[in-house]
């Protein structure tokens, strides 16, 4: 074949592919609606990654048989998102350009959702679903978890004046979550006529507190502020206890599952306190018939639910409402609509106020290995941080 | 005057339990030249043991044979289907033990999934001493320590097994023409090590966390002690589990957790740099 006869055929082949793919674009318009949800399969956090599978894969089928997204079917496609953020970036352009995926999902660390937010660049509606540190205003994506205003103040202030504590030790590991965390936690310290006694950030290798357990023995301290992740948190609560601190000494954590409280174990969990907008056992109705459905449909020997996993129903919810709403998918549009957008979820309702959510928050206090709801703080705004 | 105390209990007890933990590994790799990289998957192993043992109520001791039985067996399978053909290939044996790791790692995780699992304190509560309050647990663990390196030195040093050990380990063509069995002397060496590592995994479990990776955690801090302490003798393993621990507990108290473990860093890359044969080297 000449030169010239085969760019010419190389052409029409090109022509012809980019015109059959405008035709499948236009056909999809009342077909399946792929989402794309970023879920940690692997990695440190691929701990929650099967319970976020079941709840994603709960979340569509309740969603389909509502009659879906835009009556559009929804289907979705897993991407890891428990891999280095650019890694993880390079699977959702994949979900994006190379599967078709219209809608994205996000349960994974701020790490991973600044990357996306680079990919996605305001072009493809992206809901980010765990519990973060705040902050964040880029167009297009809409926050279904909680900020620490809204966790940390209210819960920290009640549980002070309740068990009468004034001096404050915080421990956290050493990243961008804990150390926002812990400066709205500094302002709340002062409020209430506290002292701060100590503040520490652990690298993510370190798995003997020792050292920070004499210091906080030696600081006096009576509340001490938990924002270590993980298997950090589980191994410095089981030291923590096993010195006898736990008797006198209030935890409080923003971070402290159902999962990490397994770990900490009956024997070392006296006076752990978690702040969360969701927990397993909350004595909803909503919150009930989503735990019951949940062991029905995936047995008793399921994953444990958590606020993380169960993130993801809120959502994929959240994305069908704010995009019903704006009878379309573009991010315009859907930006356009999302304040006040309301909807019920399986830990209470919700209504968007700055593309975050006001929502119910829960103070539970650990009995042995399960949560017990001690105090829920209604309706908690979540702040402005779209200042322009 | 009671942080001094804190501090020298917490060091000591840091140095016996990764001298516990780095028994098993210095055991194969000084004697048989194996770098085992499941070595904290048995430590892992051991673990999960005492996890089975108490969620079928029975005593926590019966945690002890069960982890040593489990370790023997997949140490013997490992040996004998893996291991075996690969002494005096360092690499491969690296390579190999690697994915055996994974290959437990994953086996726990599907059998048990990855949660947290937690072990109870045989005795919980602490007691007061020297004018301070510890946990008894930690007290009891570092007893135990003591007495089982008391008991392996002497052993090492005066039973003839030991003395084939060591006959094998300075030459192995001399000590089989004498007849020492030395492919069988290899094979139980490799299972007493793994062996210990499950019994290490045993006594720490009601303090540390239990899941199907932590055994990672426990190889890395092994080989800190493995470079500073030298291999081969149990003399450079407690002295390097006792530089390492000691600098982490001495650095983090007085900086924080960052220097502590910044200094151990440190210490192994001078070492590798300026003494690769650690402080105590058998050549």
């Amino acid at each position: 074949m000449k030169r010239r006869d085969f760019i010419k055929s190389s052409l029409t082949a090109v022509a012809a592919t980019a015109a059959f793919q405008t035709v499948a674009g236009k056909a999809m318009a009342g077909s399946v609606l792929k989402v794309g949800v970023m879920i940690p399969l692997s990695g440190p956090a691929g701990l929650f990654g099967p319970a976020s599978k079941n709840v994603s894969q709960m979340a569509a089928e309740d969603i389909n048989a509502a009659g879906g997204i835009l009556g559009r079917q929804i289907e979705i496609i897993f991407g890891d998102a428990g891999l280095p953020p650019a890694e993880a970036a390079q699977t959702a352009l994949r979900l994006w350009r190379g599967e078709g995926c219209e809608a994205f999902i996000g349960m994974h660390d701020s790490a991973v959702r600044g990357a996306l937010i680079n990919v996605f660049k305001e072009q493809v509606p992206y809901v980010y679903c765990p519990n973060y540190e705040g902050g964040e205003c880029a167009n297009g994506v809409y926050y279904v978890g909680e900020t620490p205003a809204q966790s940390v103040v209210p819960t920290m202030t009640w549980l002070a004046n309740e068990k009468n504590c004034k001096k404050f030790y915080l421990i956290g590991n050493d990243y961008n979550w804990p150390r926002d965390t812990n400066a709205i936690a500094k302002n709340t310290i002062a409020d209430i006529g506290g002292e701060v006694v100590g503040e520490e950030y652990m690298p993510f290798t370190v798995d003997n507190f020792d050292s920070s357990l004499a210091k906080i023995k030696d600081s006096g301290a009576d509340m001490v502020l938990i924002t270590l992740v993980g298997g950090a948190s589980v191994s410095f609560n089981r030291a923590f206890a096993s010195f006898g601190l736990a008797d006198n000494v209030m935890r409080l954590g923003t971070l402290i599952d159902e999962n990490t409280l397994m770990g900490i174990g009956a024997e070392n969990s006296k006076n752990v306190f978690s702040a969360a907008s969701y927990f397993a056992n909350i004595e909803t109705a909503d919150a009930k018939a989503f735990a019951e459905s949940y062991s029905a449909k995936f047995g008793s020997k399921a994953a444990l639910l958590n606020g993380l996993s169960t993130s993801c129903y809120d959502g994929l919810t959240a994305l069908d409402a704010i995009a019903e709403r704006a009878g379309g998918l573009s991010v315009k549009e859907m930006d356009s609509v999302a304040e006040g957008t309301a909807f019920g979820s399986p830990r209470g309702d919700a209504v968007m106020k700055n593309r975050h959510l006001t929502l119910d928050i829960y103070l539970a206090e650990a009995k042995g290995t399960d949560f017990k709801i001690v105090k829920t703080f209604s309706k908690q705004e979540p702040g402005n941080f779209c200042k322009a | 005057m009671e942080a001094l105390i804190t501090f020298v209990l917490n060091f000591i007890y840091s140095s016996a339990t990764l001298a516990l933990i780095v028994l098993g590994l210095a055991m194969v790799f000084g004697l048989l030249g194996v770098m085992n990289m499941a070595h904290g998957e048995f430590v892992m192993l051991g673990a999960y043991s005492a996890y089975v043992v108490q969620s079928l109520g029975l005593n926590f001791i019966w945690a002890i044979p069960i982890s040593i039985l489990v370790c023997v067996i997949v140490g013997w399978l490992m040996e004998w289907t893996i291991i075996r053909h690969l002494y005096n290939r360092p690499f491969d044996t690296l390579l190999a033990t690697w994915g055996v790791a994974i290959l437990i790692r994953k086996g726990i995780e599907a059998i048990f999934s990855r949660d947290y699992k937690s072990v109870d304190q045989v005795m919980p509560g602490t007691i007061d001493i020297l004018g301070i309050t510890y946990p008894s647990y930690r007290l009891i663990l570092i007893a135990i320590i003591i007495l089982l390196f008391v008991t392996l030195f002497a052993w090492y040093q005066k039973s003839k097994t030991g003395l084939r050990i060591r006959a094998m380990v300075q030459n192995p063509g001399l000590a089989s023409a004498v007849g020492i069995d030395t492919s069988r002397l290899s094979t139980v060496t490799f299972i007493i090590g793994v062996s210990f590592a499950g019994l290490a995994g045993v006594l720490l479990a009601p303090l540390v966390r239990v899941e199907p990776y932590i055994g990672l955690d426990y190889l890395l801090s092994s080989f800190f002690i493995l470079i500073v302490g030298g291999l081969g003798t149990l003399e450079g393993l407690l002295i390097g589990s006792a530089v390492i621990g000691g600098s982490d507990a001495l650095i983090s108290t007085i900086f924080d957790k960052t220097a502590g473990y910044l200094s151990v860093l440190l210490l192994s890359i001078l070492f590798l740099w300026l003494r690769p044969d650690g402080i105590y080297s058998r050549r």
